[in-house]
C-alpha cells in the first residue's frame, strides 16, 4: 500500500483550509470581494448620493464635496466621476459649493429611500434575520430592485407605512408621512411620551439602543436628563443612556390626557403566584411570531400566570385560558401586561 | 360599474388604508380575539372554579425540578435504549435463522430444483432476497421495541417536559427544545426522527433538526459500535476491564453524535439557515394515562411499518447491486474488487480500507448491512477461506471469528476506531435521504443533509488517522 507522511499531508490539509477560509469566509472573502466588484459600481455610488443628499436636505443641510468624500467609502476618483455623470443627466445641480436634488433627483432618492426600507420591513416581518442585519441588507438590496419589484414588494406587505424602525416609507407616488416626535436627550424630567422612533446608523449606538433591549412603541417617562445620562422608566424597568444613545431615540410626547396605561409591565418579570391581565403586545414583536401569540391566546383582556418556573431559567411555562405555554424570556418580554 | 370606477375605488381604499397606518390589523385581530373570548366566557361553563389543582402540578413539579428533571430524564431514556438494544437480541436472533439460514437454502435448493440458471438464482436470492431478509431480521425488532415505548412516553404526555427543561441547552445553538425529542427518535431511527420533526413549527429550527438527525446514532449502527468495539476496544485493556473499556467507547461515540448534533446546529443556524422564520412556543399539555393498545397499534403502522417498507424497497435494489459487482468480471478481477483497489488510497488517508469505502457505498440503503458487506468484501478481496461466496452476505456467529477475518483484511485498532467514527459520521441511509426530501420538498436541503454528515467524517477519521500516525 501507498504510504503517505502523515505530517505533510496534515499541512496539506491545514493549508487547503486556510485557503478555502479566506476564500469563502462571510463578506470579506475573496469570492464574495469579486462577485461584489462585478456588479455595476457606478449605479451603486450614484443611488448612494442621492440617498444621503436626500437626507441631509430633509434636515436642511447642505453638502460639499468634501462631505461626499468623506462621508462615502469610495474611492474618490470614481466619485468624481459619478458626480460629473449626475450633473449631466440633471439629477443634481450645484448652488453655493453645495450639491442640491433636482426634482428628478429627488424622485429617484424617494424610489432608493422606498426599497431599502420596505426591504427592511419585508425582513422584519417574513425572514429570521436578526434586527442587526436589516440595515446592512437593505443597503445592498435597494440596488437590486426595480420600481416594480419594489411596487409588488409593498404590495406583498400590505402597503406599510413605516418601516421596522420607525421611519415613513415613501409611496408609489412619492408622499412621505412627516416625521414627527423629538429627541430623547430634549426631553425634560417628567415628561411622559412613546418611543416612535430608533435610528438604526450609526451601527455601534444602534447595537448598544438593542442591547439594552429598548422597544418601539413603548411608554416611557423621564427621570433624570443630563450632560452626563439620560434616565427613564418604561414597561416596569428602568433604563440608563449615554446622551448621545438617546440622541438617537425619537419619542412623541403625549399630553397629560392621552396618557393611556400606567404601570404597564413586560411578562418576562412576573414572578410566581402573581396574576395579570395582558395589555398587548409590542411592536417588536414581528411576523410569523406575533401571529402564533395571538392564535395562542395572548391577547388583550387575557389572564396570565406562572405556571412553571424552567431548571435552567428559560424557558418559563404560562397559564393562559387553561393552557400551560411555555415562552423564551424575549418572547415574554414583549408581552405587556399589568397586575392585577 | 365601468373599470374605470373600479379602479378607481381600489386605489382610494390603497390610500385609506395607508392612511389608517399599521396598527389597523392588530388591531382588527386583537379586537376579534378579545371579543371571542367574552363570548366564551359569557357562555362556556366550568366545572373547576378553583385554582388549578391538579395531580398534574405536582408531577410538573418533580419532572422539572432542578434536582429530579434530568436525572429523570437520562434514566428513562437509558432504559428505553437498553430495552431496545437487549430487547431486540432475542427475536432478532430468530428472525435471523429462519429468514437467513432455514429459508434462504430453501429457496436455493427449489431455484436449483427448477433449474435457473446460477447468475438468476444468484441475482434474485443471494443479492435481492438476502439483502431485504437481513434489513428485516436486523431492522423490525429494535424498530418494534422502541418506538411504542417512545409513543407510550410522548401519549403520557412527559416528552413536552423533557423539551421544556432541555429549550435553554437548543437554545445556545439556534435550535428548538423540541429537537431532544428528534434526537431521541433518531436513536432509534433517523428516518423516524425525520419524520418527527413535525413537531417543531418553526422553519428554521424544523430545517436545523431535520439535518442533524442523522448525528444521533440509530439502531441500525448501534451493533456495528457494539462488535467493533468489543473485538479492538476491550481487547487493549485487561481482560477484566474489556467489557466496561468497550460500553465506554460506544457511549463516547453517541455522545460525540450528540457533540457533532450541538455543533453543526449551531453553525447552521449562524450560516445557511439565518434567514429562515424562526419562532418558538411549546405546549405543556396535561397528562393522561396513554391508551396502551392503540399507542402500541398505530405506533407498530405508522412508524415501524412505513420504516420498514421503505427500508424494504431501498435494499432491493442494494442487494442486487451487490450481488452484480462481485460477479461481473472486468478482465481477470471482479468490478468489486477493482473498486476496492481503486479506493484503497484514499481509504488509507482517512485510516480506513478500500473495502470500508466500498460497503458504505453500496450499503447506502441500510447501515444493517455495512458489516455484512465489509466481511464478504473482505473475504473476497483477500481470497481466505470462509464465507458464503461471490456477492453473498454472511455474518459469523462468533466475534472472535469476526475479529480474525477483519483482521487478516489488514485492520488495525485505527481502522477500528475509524471504522466506528466514520459509522456516526457518513451520510445517512436512503431511506432517511428519501424522508428528508418528503419533509422538506427541497433537493438544496436534502443535498445538505446528506453531504454535511461524510464531510464531517471525512475530516475526522483523516484528522485522527495522521495524529495516530505521528505518535506511533
Amino acid at each position: 500500500m501507498s504510504t503517505i507522511n502523515p505530517v505533510v499531508s496534515l499541512l496539506v490539509f491545514f493549508s487547503l483550509t486556510i485557503l478555502l477560509y479566506y476564500v469563502f469566509r462571510p463578506t470579506k472573502g475573496i469570492y464574495f470581494l469579486l462577485k461584489k466588484n462585478y456588479k455595476s459600481k457606478t449605479k451603486t455610488i450614484i443611488e448612494d448620493i442621492l440617498k444621503l443628499l436626500y437626507h441631509n436636505q430633509v434636515s436642511n443641510k447642505n453638502l460639499t464635496t468634501n462631505d461626499l468624500t468623506d462621508k462615502l467609502n469610495y474611492n474618490n476618483q470614481l466619485l468624481i466621476e459619478s458626480i460629473s455623470k449626475m450633473i449631466e443627466n440633471e439629477l443634481i445641480y450645484m448652488e453655493n459649493d453645495s450639491f442640491r436634488l433636482t426634482e428628478l433627483g429627488n424622485e429617484y432618492a424617494l424610489q432608493i429611500v422606498r426599497a431599502h426600507r420596505l426591504w427592511e420591513k419585508f425582513l422584519s416581518e417574513k425572514t429570521g434575520f436578526d434586527k442587526k442585519e436589516w440595515h446592512e441588507r437593505a443597503e445592498r438590496k435597494e440596488h437590486e430592485l426595480s420600481v416594480d419589484e419594489t411596487n409588488k414588494l409593498s404590495e406583498l406587505l400590505g402597503d406599510p407605512k413605516y418601516d421596522p424602525h420607525g421611519d415613513p416609507i415613501p409611496t408609489k407616488t412619492g408622499k412621505v408621512a412627516p416625521k414627527k416626535g423629538v429627541s430623547l436627550s430634549e426631553l425634560s424630567v417628567g415628561a411622559v411620551g412613546r418611543i416612535i422612533h430608533i435610528e438604526d446608523e450609526p451601527e455601534i449606538i444602534y447595537k448598544q439602543i438593542l442591547a439594552e433591549k429598548i422597544h418601539l412603541d413603548s411608554q416611557i417617562r423621564v427621570v433624570e436628563n443630563n450632560r452626563m445620562r439620560v434616565v427613564f422608566h418604561s414597561e416596569g424597568e428602568k433604563f440608563v443612556l449615554a446622551p448621545v444613545v438617546a440622541g438617537n431615540i425619537t419619542v412623541l410626547v403625549l399630553e397629560n390626557q392621552a396618557v393611556s396605561e400606567e404601570n404597564i409591565m413586560r411578562l418576562s418579570s412576573l414572578q410566581e403566584n402573581e396574576v395579570a391581565k395582558i395589555i398587548g403586545l409590542s411592536k417588536e414583536c414581528r411576523g410569523e411570531n406575533r401571529r402564533r401569540l395571538l392564535d395562542l391566546g395572548f391577547v388583550r383582556g387575557a389572564i396570565v400566570e406562572v405556571d412553571l418556573r424552567n431548571p435552567l431559567k428559560d424557558p418559563t411555562a404560562f397559564l393562559i385560558k387553561g393552557t400551560s405555554i411555555a415562552l423564551r424570556e424575549n418572547q415574554a418580554s414583549k408581552i405587556l401586561i399589568k397586575k392585577e | 360599474m365601468s373599470t374605470k370606477n373600479i379602479e378607481h375605488i381600489i386605489e382610494l381604499s390603497k390610500d385609506l388604508r395607508w392612511q389608517i397606518g399599521d396598527d389597523f390589523h392588530d388591531v382588527l385581530s386583537e379586537s376579534i380575539y378579545a371579543e371571542a373570548s367574552k363570548i366564551v366566557e359569557s357562555s362556556v361553563k366550568k366545572d373547576d372554579q378553583k385554582r388549578r389543582f391538579r395531580i398534574d402540578a405536582q408531577i410538573d413539579k418533580i419532572v422539572t425540578s432542578k434536582v429530579w428533571g434530568f436525572p429523570i430524564m437520562l434514566l428513562l431514556l437509558g432504559v428505553v435504549l437498553w430495552l431496545t438494544i437487549i430487547g431486540a437480541n432475542y427475536p432478532s436472533s430468530m428472525l435471523a435463522s429462519l429468514l437467513l439460514d432455514m429459508i434462504h437454502p430453501m429457496l436455493k435448493n427449489g431455484a436449483n430444483f427448477l433449474d435457473f440458471p446460477w447468475w438468476l438464482s444468484g441475482f434474485l436470492i443471494d443479492g435481492v432476497y438476502l439483502a431485504v431478509a437481513w434489513v428485516i431480521a436486523v431492522m423490525l425488532p429494535p424498530m418494534a421495541i422502541f418506538f411504542p415505548l417512545f409513543t407510550l412516553l410522548e401519549d403520557f404526555g412527559y416528552l413536552p417536559r423533557v423539551a421544556f427543561n432541555m429549550d435553554a441547552l437548543f437554545k445556545k445553538s439556534g435550535a428548538h427544545g423540541k429537537q431532544a425529542l428528534t434526537m431521541s427518535m433518531g436513536f432509534g431511527c433517523n428516518a423516524a426522527g425525520v419524520v418527527a420533526t413535525r413537531i417543531i413549527d418553526s422553519p428554521r429550527e424544523r430545517l436545523i433538526a431535520i439535518i442533524t438527525n442523522n448525528f444521533s446514532l440509530c439502531n441500525g449502527r448501534w451493533p456495528t459500535q457494539i462488535l467493533l468495539a468489543t473485538i479492538f476496544i476491550g481487547a487493549v485493556v485487561p481482560e477484566s476491564y474489556s467489557s466496561l473499556a468497550s460500553l465506554s467507547a460506544v457511549i463516547g461515540i453517541a455522545v460525540l453524535g450528540i457533540f457533532f448534533m450541538f455543533f453543526f446546529s449551531w453553525a447552521l443556524s449562524k450560516t445557511v439557515l439565518k434567514g429562515e422564520v424562526s419562532t418558538f412556543n411549546l405546549e405543556l399539555p396535561p397528562y393522561r394515562p396513554p391508551v396502551f393498545w392503540k399507542t402500541i397499534y398505530t405506533s407498530l403502522i405508522d412508524r415501524t411499518l412505513i420504516v420498514l417498507w421503505r427500508a424494504i424497497v431501498f435494499a432491493a435494489p442494494a442487494g442486487a447491486v451487490i450481488w452484480l459487482i462481485c460477479n461481473i468480471y472486468i478482465g481477470s478481477e471482479s468490478i468489486a474488487a477493482w473498486l476496492v483497489h481503486s479506493l484503497d488510497g484514499f481509504g488509507f488517508l482517512l485510516g480506513l480500507n478500500g473495502v470500508v469505502l466500498l460497503a458504505y457505498i453500496v450499503a447506502i440503503p441500510a447501515n444493517e448491512i455495512v458489516i455484512p458487506t465489509i466481511l464478504m468484501l473482505t473475504v473476497m478481496v483477500v481470497g481466505i477461506g470462509g464465507g458464503a461466496g461471490a456477492g453473498v452476505m454472511f455474518e459469523l456467529d462468533s466475534v472472535t471469528a469476526t475479529g480474525d477475518v477483519l483482521k487478516a483484511g489488514g485492520w488495525t485498532l485505527l481502522t477500528a476506531v475509524n471504522v466506528m467514527l466514520f459509522s456516526l459520521l457518513h451520510n445517512p441511509c436512503s431511506t432517511t435521504i428519501y424522508t428528508i426530501y418528503k419533509e422538506t420538498k427541497s433537493k438544496k436541503w436534502t443535498t445538505i443533509a446528506s453531504i454535511l454528515p461524510v464531510i464531517a467524517g471525512f475530516v475526522v477519521t483523516f484528522l485522527v488517522a495522521q495524529v495516530w500516525r505521528i505518535f506511533s
